[in-house]
């Protein structure tokens, strides 16, 4: 069992010297059942490091409460926790060999010679390790050594697995790699695991759920799909997917008893109609400033859906990739990019009329930032 | 052909300078040896002695050997050390090795501490120490022989004159050391610990079964400036230090310069017999000087 059950947790680091206090986790409540994939993910800052150390007992809690399995840990050594951790530098002991790296806690915890043995040649086989057991850490390529941290967590048997950042030193290859054998090793221990990264492909790719935070405040905990479709919010509309959603601010506007979304801006202002589903979701809140967003793969050359709008505007840049064209339309504050799938090259400069499918768009209120559903 | 002649004769000039600079390092320490085995106690003369100059008198003074010597009348009368220079060998050795030894558990405590811990004026009292260093343990010599002497009415063991009481004034002069160990402590990642501390390890255990054998460079450092500095050190064991028997190396030599007469040759050999212990250690801790021990922990 590895049910991890967060209550209003709090960390606020006192002011020291010339720094002020910092709040770096604000009263942020997360349960995650036994089993589960979580990654925690946000810019650097948004406290999710934090998080995951108060879990592992590395940082005191300020406030709130860790429970693991229905126990309070918030007072328990990190040991006594049933948790094991992987650092995203690895953190290995550069004095001992491969086997004594992993063996280090069973030692200490007194654990019989041949249970120890049993237990770390069974870590190194799923992890491929078996054959360099007699090794020391330098003798390792990257990803090896960090196959041994996470070796060094599987002999803990632990109820519940932290990962902090642990492919954000690997190379691009071995990363994707590496990301395939930690998500194997979920499905084959069934362990809880809490993920940490900035990376969204990681989280997206890796995670059961995603726990999206920002300045020590969670902003959506959804699994990927969710978070890609239905964000609560325009963080996490502009934190999920790449290249990012379009946002647009500007307000809603009510001409000819039809409603659009108008941008705000000096000169070529985006001007939506919007119909459908979406005119009666935002009825009433005509005059209001509101945050226009649409992924750039909801943008077509053609009408195919049936919510979807027609605008007309110039090409600033257009990225040819092979089976689909990222074209980048001039818009008041910025641009607007459109992902085409498209034979044809589009010229700089060129008028465009796309299609924007409003079935797909989102409409977020300015001031609370929050969707409008 | 021009650029080769350039280069040999840079490679000259350089060999020529280092040469000199090596043989103006040696000169006074052969010149040291040479006193050490020339007949009579006279400062100058040839760097090599031979024949009639050559003597190992010194020598057998120093290891306690009885030999004969010719008397300016002529007479031939057989001399026995009357000082016991192998027994302040001996002192030295014993002074100096646990000095550092004592020396490398609080400095190596205290730097864990201070790298890291969270308490209290942590600042202020690593700047506090820099700044006490400053001042030579010489200037507190009257305070450490008053305190020495009050240790001594209660603790006879650590007062004045005793060997222990040295020691203890020695552990007074550790900030240096601390900072040293601390500023080496501050280059290892602090999550190897943490990562020590999620297997099950105490703080004391995994300072001792982590931080410590990744350590061994800088211990082997501070064990060896340690011991130089205090197996050579004088004027505070001449002090504390007062009968014959109990003297170190450094205050015996002294005391065979006495304003009448300047005993070279006897000075020159004990010098040379307080630098074997030095080359001794130093070799034994040269094995523990090597480079990437830390290396491979983690990701730099």
């Amino acid at each position: 069992m590895g049910i991890v059950s967060i209550k209003t947790l709090d960390k606020t680091y006192p002011a020291s010297g010339k720094n002020p206090a910092f709040r770096a986790v604000k009263g942020i409540d997360l349960e995650i059942p036994d089993g589960e994939f979580i990654v925690l993910v946000g810019p650097s800052g948004c406290g999710k490091s934090t998080t995951l150390r108060m879990v592992a007992g590395l940082e005191k809690i300020s406030g709130g409460t860790i429970s693991i399995d229905g126990v309070v840990v918030n007072d328990l050594l990190p040991k006594d926790r049933g948790i094991a951790m992987v650092f995203q530098n690895y953190a290995l002991y550069p004095h001992l060999t491969l086997f004594e790296n992993m063996a280090f806690g069973l030692r200490l915890a007194k654990t019989p010679k041949t249970e120890i043995h049993r237990r770390v040649t069974d870590a190194a086989k799923i992890l491929g390790l078996e054959n360099i057991l007699e090794r020391k850490p330098a003798a390792l390529s990257g990803g090896q050594r960090q196959r041994v941290a996470v070796g060094r967590s599987i002999v803990r048997d632990p109820k519940v697995f932290l990962f902090d950042e642990p492919l954000s030193n690997l190379d691009a290859k071995m990363r994707v790699q590496m990301r395939s054998e930690i998500a194997k090793l979920h499905a084959r221990l069934g362990t809880t695991m809490i993920y940490v990264t900035h990376d969204q492909v990681e989280a997206m790719t890796m995670g059961d759920r995603i726990c999206v935070m920002k300045d020590g405040e969670i902003m959506q905990v959804a699994d990927p799909l969710t978070l890609y479709n239905k964000p609560d919010n325009v963080f996490v509309a502009g934190f999920i997917g790449s290249p990012p959603m379009n946002l647009f601010k500007g307000t809603l506007e009510r001409r000819e008893g039809r409603l659009f979304f108008h941008e705000t801006a000096e000169a070529d202002a985006l001007f939506v109609p919007l119909t459908g589903q979406m005119a009666k979701l935002v009825a009433g809140r005509e005059g209001k400033p509101v945050f226009f967003g649409i992924r750039p793969e909801n943008i077509s050359e053609s009408p195919h859906a049936i919510d979807s709008t027609p605008i007309t505007a110039t090409v600033e840049l257009s990225e040819p990739m092979g089976s689909e064209t990222n074209v980048y339309l001039k818009t008041g504050a910025g641009n607007l990019i459109a992902r085409l799938h498209t034979e044809r090259l589009i010229a700089m400069g060129d008028s465009l009329t796309i299609h924007l499918n409003l079935a797909k768009a989102h409409l977020f209120d300015a001031t609370t930032e929050q969707v409008i559903r | 052909m021009k650029a080769s002649t350039q280069e040999r004769l840079k490679s000259t000039a350089a060999h020529v300078f280092l040469i000199g600079f090596i043989a103006l390092i040696l000169f006074p320490f052969l010149m040291v040896i040479a006193i050490s085995f020339r007949k009579g106690n006279f400062a100058l003369g040839a760097l090599i002695p031979t024949g009639e100059d050559l003597s190992l008198e010194h020598w057998k003074y120093v290891l306690g050997i009885p030999y004969t010597e010719t008397m300016p009348d002529g007479s031939v009368r057989t001399v026995q050390a009357s000082t016991p220079v192998l027994q302040w060998f001996w002192n030295s050795l014993k002074v100096s090795t646990s000095a550092s030894l004592l020396i490398i558990l609080l400095s190596g405590t205290a730097a864990y501490a201070f790298a890291r811990m969270q308490f209290a004026a942590r600042e202020q009292l690593l700047k506090s120490l820099l700044i006490l260093q400053v001042f030579p343990m010489v200037l507190a010599l009257v305070a450490i022989y008053a305190l020495l002497q009050l240790i001594g009415e209660f603790i006879p063991a650590f007062g004045l004159n005793t060997h222990p009481g040295l020691v203890l004034t020695y552990l007074g002069g550790i900030a240096i050391y601390i900072w040293m160990i601390k500023g080496y402590f501050d280059t290892i990642p602090v999550s190897i610990e943490e990562s020590a501390k999620i297997d099950g390890a105490t703080h004391f255990q995994a300072f001792v079964r982590i931080l410590l054998p990744m350590s061994a460079p800088i211990f082997a450092v501070v064990f060896i400036l340690s011991f130089i500095s205090h197996i050579s050190e004088y004027p505070v064991a001449s002090v504390v230090l007062q009968t014959e028997g109990k003297w170190t190396l450094a205050v015996g030599a002294q005391s065979f310069l006495y304003e009448q007469n300047y005993l070279w040759g006897k000075f020159a050999a004990t010098a040379v017999l307080s630098g074997l212990p030095i080359t001794v250690m130093f070799l034994f801790c040269q094995r523990f000087l090597i480079s990437g021990l830390t290396s491979g922990g983690v990701k730099e």
